[in-house]
């Protein structure tokens, strides 16, 4: 894993030298040249900026007011009425130019499919043999798996009947990326036995055939690769693979079926409640009963059904589109929907033939309309979908069924999800669970949801955004080593499911292990989903894979947050009679308990202490179920959640991953300002008091922790002032002082000059500090700019703020005696600190009230930017709100409820997220309408360059985007979106490989790219244990492990810490030469990349000196920087806090 | 590095009339890199600064962040008897100076490089640093005047910052008192001049020159913007819509170009998507 991420890294270095060494000119030239290549493929049009940045459209008047055709006219109103605006029609048509085939492909399709045809027809007949002799395959396997082994019947090869296209070419529903072209080959009927229903003879003549067909065309020049695969993942109707040779094998794939003759066998015969299958055959164990109490065999009827059925399906589908000429383009949307959302392929899928079949029974019940456009088509069918539960009420295509064709009753009593074809005996969707029918409700209603809320870009939610697993739900459990599933068959008693599903017991028990869930989560969780089994391929030569083989199976949840961390799972009273089935569900777990209303109940207690641990108590339930029902021990269940935990935990013997602190601090906050309000003697009164600090938000990434400090590990400050770090000890621990803005009233007593109104805020903290310290007896110390009050071990820091102040510090006077009100850096940065941050804290809290794990997703997304060293480029309020966004705006999925998912989602949303184009719109509280949210894009793409490379919106902050005005830069911002890509990359492969793996490869940032390294002292860095890899060595920082102090004591080193404050004087001295880098979470590491602009020899100048050398050639002087001096520099004002410096001098020359 | 040969004794001048002196901040180690500052005697057109006389003050160019007023003051002792050192971010003149304030209240300087004037007692000093060679370096901490940097330097500053209430107290107690008496002299002189805008006992008013201030509050602004839009709005509300035919036509007009414009708005956001290939779904 190490070597790999070097390697990409080295990608990211050097793309990281040239942005910064000449960003401008570079993106110029690639555009051009892109340009150019463009101009020569297709005339560009002029209106159109080929650099990929919006400009403000410009129409001359004439052609503005130009009389309208009524074409155009129809135009603009079908886009006005139909759609949110015409942009979606737009995205619709390209979208569907992308997928749809080329005239091209089709040739070539045309032209290898006759090959085909032609080749197999010729097929060389082969002597009668057994059907269990299959010496005559030389060299090829048959793609079956010979389960019980023996059966009985006789088998040769002859030419095909017939060979017919089917499927969605010949319809043109067929869509790219992945080709597939389905031909059937017609079984002849003398090869077939009217007994072949039995006992899988039927589909092991098939499989033969099949075989046969193969070993044929391996001769064949004209084929590139053959391979086995089966359909939807049923061994029992194995497909020959088939690609053309050369550079055209990724254009098509052939995809070869065998079916018997349309009529061979009655349709009748295969009634989901008949068996067909013998206990006695499929058990070898000879069977005393009668035939009559054979169990049924659907699955298995549906199966050899299935095969009498395409030629009839296929004229059924032509018959119906020809009728509605979207037919085909709505079937493509659906496609598109269902693949993003990895529904449409493996066992029980809902594919395109579904989809078509779907369309049709919308087309033929009216419920569409013919003339309606895709986009309708596929909004009606979603709508469809979010409203027919096909769990309870299937649905029929057959008009009139014959008499012996099954009722749906019979139907639901033998599958879950219920829809028929035409012919009235087969169901369609005989092998989805009814879960996955849930899944797909679940998403079809949401996805209308997105659609109809006009401030979501629904084209992008529904069509256009994959929603992979690991990203969708809250949680994901994967049961690896399947092969354990075959002895829960047995516990489970799943004998005639097996015999049904003829020996997939991955099939045949996951339905059971589904339901067993569901009831065991119940209320904890709003939906249940599963990875469907893929389709297996493999080459001809060797034996199909088994059972066990499979990948592991995926198990998504999505959390219900209100009752999935509850710790007890309370049951029914103890004389009620379903306490019984409660105490069957639970086992030993379950215990009969009182309560304090006096009830006696079954129930079940989880014992965890922290809010992190009880996150793991869906993992205990899951676990326990499956060990007590199901015989799969703990070892096959993989979480997929928790992992990341480590990264944000408090220490490394405490298992709390913050909140429980974050709401230490809120508590003592809340106390703090109820002692405020209620100060006496105040010459005026409080207005309000709020919160500016991340930790009374939640999202402070280490929460501040009460400490009990050692004070002989300090020295003392003369007249009892506090606390002061020793030279020779390390340095003590940080203690950040926690922001609390005190906003006072509002008088004709506050002066109204600056200067004035900064001493009387001094006067203000003095006497709120004589006044906390009569009061409540708490230790304080005043400064004019604060007051720092150390309560509970913990440091608050309250500022007192005038609401005009800002106001006055814009005032001016105009010679005229105008009273004028300009704009300037001071008042901003203090609206910034008394207005914007409170306002921001007491949003962000009520959103943490609202979505439970928003907190800790935070924690871990600016974790992460830490130790990528971007936090100090990508602001912590920038941050923060870039989480909210995920909260507030899931489109496609819901919000996170786990805090993997949404740390998944955010590095996705910062690697993917236009910010060229688009500004970022929080909306908190929901305070801005669509019509708002219009007007900020129009302004936005007006005013584009004037405005910061990160733009985000907020309700109070429209124009400006106040955190992100100063940085990051387009070069940084480029950089951070690079690292969120490659480490989404790495973690998603690393989660979804399923093994223990190290989590933490994400958070360790590449250094090869930098220019010089500062290595600290670790004795000197006072966050030195949070690192993301804490080094095992620790230091003693002057605090004691028991409870603190409520209130006196000295006055602590409050916000100390070395590194930041060398950090500061460096930028301070080479910001111009050089940009730094550093981890504030415990690094020991300062990178340093020097800017190579300012390594140019610049001429001479008396303002252009600074940390520079003269040299003197031919009488002209000229400097460059002095960097050996400079580097003595980092280590003089580091002086016992560097302890070396490390030179790249292969990257510059000095 | 070209370094100037060690047999030179002279003072190396650059075009432009500068001197370069190195620098070292230690005598101990005498193998590290040496900063160059560039000195020059003031000179300028027109120097209203009465604290830089042109012929005794040294100009002092890229000053390193860890050199204060103290620390130049006895490097450049050995010059002269120095009589004051001003730093500054920029050459130029100098900031107007809080007077008046107290430290308390004064802004932090940033510890970037520096400029410095150096005004010498005598104008031998500023030629005696003009002579002197390059290849003797100036040391900035000696063993009997360390300077601190680093670790011991920032507890110093903590330790500074811890502040005695009562003193605070004072400081601030003084600036009011002083603000509140500059108030009351400005509200007397108010007072004042609207009296003599009064008529005296036979009718007569004083016309002064100084009238133009006497104004009780200043109109600002926003008072200004709000009487326009205030007018704007009444001829507004005066206007017909939707009147005459013309009218009528002309919106339905603008209706179908505004329509139009958002197609084109749109046909040329899809024509930039399609660029950046955002329209392949997977």
């Amino acid at each position: 894993m190490k070597k790999k991420r070097n390697e990409s890294t080295e990608t990211v270095t050097e793309d990281q030298m040239e942005v910064i060494a000449n960003s401008q000119n570079e993106e110029e030239n690639e555009k051009k040249s892109a340009k150019r290549s463009k101009d020569s493929k297709r005339k560009a049009k002029d209106t159109v900026s080929d650099d990929g940045v919006l400009r403000p459209v410009k129409l001359s008047k004439k052609e503005l007011f130009k009389a309208p055709t009524v074409e155009e006219l129809s135009q603009l109103k079908e886009a006005e009425n139909l759609f949110h605006c015409s942009i979606l029609k737009m995205q619709m048509e390209e979208l569907l130019k992308e997928v749809a085939l080329s005239e091209h492909r089709k040739k070539l399709v045309g032209s290898f499919v006759q090959q085909v045809t032609d080749y197999l027809q010729c097929v060389p007949e082969s002597e009668v043999v057994e059907l269990d002799d299959i010496s005559w395959l030389s060299g090829v396997e048959i793609p079956f798996l010979l389960v019980p082994s023996t059966a009985k019947g006789k088998f040769h090869m002859e030419p095909p009947a017939s060979i017919n296209l089917v499927g969605s070419y010949p319809l043109g529903t067929c869509i790219k990326p992945k080709v597939s072209v389905d031909l059937a080959v017609t079984i002849p009927a003398s090869v077939l036995h009217p007994m072949d229903a039995i006992n899988q003879r039927y589909s092991r003549k098939r499989a033969l055939y099949l075989a046969g067909l193969a070993r044929h065309l391996s001769f064949a020049k004209f084929v590139g690769s053959l391979h086995y695969s089966c359909l939807h993942g049923n061994r029992l109707r194995p497909i020959l693979l088939l690609k053309p040779p050369g550079n055209d094998s990724s254009k098509v794939t052939l995809r070869i079926h065998a079916i018997p003759p349309p009529d061979f066998l009655k349709p009748s015969r295969f009634h989901p409640l008949k068996n067909n299958i013998r206990t006695e055959w499929f058990t070898g164990v000879a069977n005393t009963q009668q035939e009559s109490s054979e169990p049924p065999t659907p699955h298995y009827n549906g199966t050899v059904l299935g095969d009498h059925l395409p030629l009839s399906h296929l004229q059924f589908l032509s018959a119906i589109s020809a009728q509605c000429p979207a037919f085909g383009e709505g079937v493509a949307l659906l496609k598109v929907w269902l693949r993003q959302r990895e529904l449409d392929q493996g066992a029980g899928c809902f594919c395109g033939f579904h989809a078509s079949m779907l369309m049709a029974y919308l087309l033929s019940t009216h419920k569409v309309g013919k003339t309606m456009s895709p986009y309708q088509l596929l909004r009606n069918a979603l709508h469809f979908f979010a409203s027919t539960d096909l769990t309870e009420n299937g649905i029929t295509l057959a008009k009139n069924p014959d008499s012996k064709a099954p009722s749906l009753p019979e139907f639901h009593a033998a599958f879950s999800v219920v829809f028929v074809d035409p012919s009235g005996h087969l169901n369609l969707l005989a092998d989805m669970t009814a879960f996955t029918y849930k899944q797909i409700q679940h998403e079809a209603s949401l996805s209308l949801t997105f659609w109809d809320d006009p401030t979501v870009d629904g084209f992008q939610a529904l069509l256009m955004t994959p929603k992979s697993m690991l990203r969708t739900y809250d949680n994901v459990f994967k049961l690896v080593n399947l092969v354990k599933l075959q002895t829960s068959c047995k516990k489970l008693l799943l004998l005639n499911e097996l015999m049904d599903h003829s020996g997939n017991y991955v099939l045949a028990a996951l339905p059971f292990i589904l339901s067993l869930l569901q009831q065991g989560l119940g209320e904890r969780i709003h939906l249940l989903a599963h990875s469907l089994p893929q389709d297996p391929e493999w080459p001809l030569d060797s034996a199909p894979p088994k059972h066990k083989d499979q990948p592991p199976l995926s198990i998504g949840l999505l959390l219900n947050l209100e009752h999935a961390l509850s710790v007890l799972e309370r049951g029914p009273a103890a004389d009620n009679p379903k306490a019984a089935e409660f105490r069957q569900l639970w086992g030993s777990r379950s215990k009969l308990r009182r309560f304090q209303d006096g009830a006696i109940t079954e129930a079940v207690l989880w014992t965890r202490n922290s809010i992190s641990q009880k996150r793991f108590i869906i993992l205990k339930i899951i676990i326990h179920l499956l060990e007590l029902h199901a015989d799969i021990p703990k070892s096959c269940v993989i979480f997929v959640g928790g992992q990341l935990d480590i990264v944000i935990r408090r220490g490394i013997e405490n298992h709390t991953t913050g909140e429980e602190e974050s709401l230490e601090v809120v508590q003592s906050y809340d106390d703090l300002s109820k002692k405020l309000w209620q100060l006496k003697d105040l010459p005026l009164s409080i207005t309000s008091v709020q919160g500016a600090h991340q930790a009374l938000r939640y999202t402070q990434v280490f929460p501040p922790v009460p400490v009990r400090l050692d004070y002989s590990f300090f020295d003392k400050k003369k007249n009892h002032l506090g606390l002061v770090p020793k030279e020779d000890k390390p340095c003590p621990c940080y203690i950040a002082p926690i922001k609390v803005i005190v906003h006072m009233e509002g008088s004709g007593k506050w002066p109204s000059e600056p200067m004035a109104i900064r001493h009387v805020k001094a006067a203000f903290h003095i006497c709120l500090r004589e006044l906390l310290c009569k009061q409540h007896n708490y230790r304080c110390h005043a400064t004019p700019g604060y007051l720092d009050v150390w309560k509970d071990g913990l440091v608050f820091r309250i500022q007192v703020a005038y609401h005009r102040e800002p106001q006055i510090l814009r005032e001016s006077l105009t010679p005229e005696g105008m009273l004028i009100y300009r704009d300037n850096a001071e008042a901003q940065a203090l609206e910034l600190e008394t207005l914007h941050k409170p306002f921001l804290t007491s949003t962000l809290h009520g959103l943490q009230q609202q979505y439970g794990c928003f907190g800790v997703v935070c924690r871990l997304a600016k974790r992460w930017l830490a130790s990528q060293f971007l936090l100090e480029y990508i602001r912590e309020e920038a941050a923060d709100l870039l989480v909210a966004s995920l909260f507030l705006h899931p489109a496609p999925f819901t919000p996170p409820s786990s805090p993997q998912v949404g740390f998944l989602r955010f590095l996705h949303l910062l690697s993917t997220f236009d910010w060229k184009n688009n500004p970022l719109i929080v909306n908190l509280n929901g305070k801005l309408t669509a019509a708002e949210q219009t007007d900020i894009k129009n302004d936005f793409v007006a005013s584009r360059e004037s405005l910061p490379t990160m733009f985000i919106v907020t309700p109070n902050d429209k124009k400006v985007s106040v955190w992100t005005k100063e940085a990051p830069s387009v070069q940084m911002l480029q950089h951070a979106v690079m690292l969120a890509a490659e480490s989404l990359r790495v973690l998603e492969t690393q989660l979804d490989s399923g093994e223990k793996q190290d989590m933490r490869v994400a958070f360790r940032p590449p250094l090869e790219a930098y220019d010089v390294l500062i290595h600290l002292d670790s004795k000197q860095v006072p966050l030195l244990a949070k690192a993301v890899d804490p080094p095992a060595n620790t230091f003693q920082r002057g605090t004691e492990a028991e409870q603190p102090y409520a209130s006196g004591g000295a006055l602590p080193v409050i916000d100390y810490d070395p590194v930041r404050l060398y950090l500061s004087e460096l930028r301070e001295a080479f910001g111009d030469l050089a940009l730094f880098f550093y981890d504030p979470y415990g690094g020991t590491v300062i990178a340093v990349l020097w800017k190579p602009a300012a390594f140019e020899p610049k001429p001479f100048k008396t303002s252009l000196m600074n940390a520079r050398r003269v040299e003197v050639n031919d009488d002209v002087a000229t400097t460059v920087p002095n960097v050996e001096a400079i580097l003595q520099d980092f280590r003089i004002t580091g002086e016992g806090l560097v302890k070396r410096l490390d030179l790249r001098t292969e990257k510059w020359v000095v | 590095m070209k370094m100037a040969p060690s047999t030179d004794q002279h003072a190396r001048v650059i075009p432009g009339g500068f001197t370069v002196l190195s620098l070292r901040f230690s005598e101990d180690d005498s193998h590290a890199a040496l900063h160059q500052l560039c000195v020059k005697e003031h000179r300028v057109r027109a120097e209203s600064n009465a604290n830089r006389p042109l012929d005794r003050t040294l100009f002092v160019l890229n000053v390193p962040p860890y050199c204060t007023e103290s620390v130049m003051t006895d490097v450049f002792s050995r010059f002269g008897p120095v009589q004051s050192v001003e730093l500054s971010e920029k050459p130029g003149a100098s900031a107007a100076s809080d007077s008046g304030v107290s430290s308390y209240f004064t802004s932090r300087r940033r510890q970037c490089f520096r400029v410095a004037y150096i005004v010498f007692k005598h104008a031998s000093g500023v030629k005696a640093a003009k002579r002197h060679p390059v290849n003797t370096p100036l040391i900035i901490s000696s063993t009997d005047r360390p300077v601190r940097t680093g670790i011991r330097k920032w507890i110093q500053q903590y330790s500074d910052s811890l502040i005695k209430a009562s003193s605070l107290q004072q400081d601030v107690d003084q600036f009011m008192n002083n603000y509140d008496k500059q108030k009351e002299k400005e509200a007397e002189r108010q007072k004042q001049e609207a009296e003599q805008q009064q008529e005296d006992e036979e009718g007569w008013v004083k016309v002064t020159k100084s009238s133009r201030g006497v104004k009780v509050r200043p109109h600002s602004e926003t008072a200004n913007e709000r009487t326009l839009q205030k007018e704007k709005r009444k001829k507004e509300r005066k206007e017909l819509l939707n009147f005459y035919t013309w009218q009528h036509r002309n919106t339905q007009k603008e209706h179908i170009a505004e329509l139009r414009k958002k197609f084109e708005e749109d046909k040329q956001r899809i024509a930039v998507l399609r660029a950046q290939r955002k329209f392949r779904p997977y």
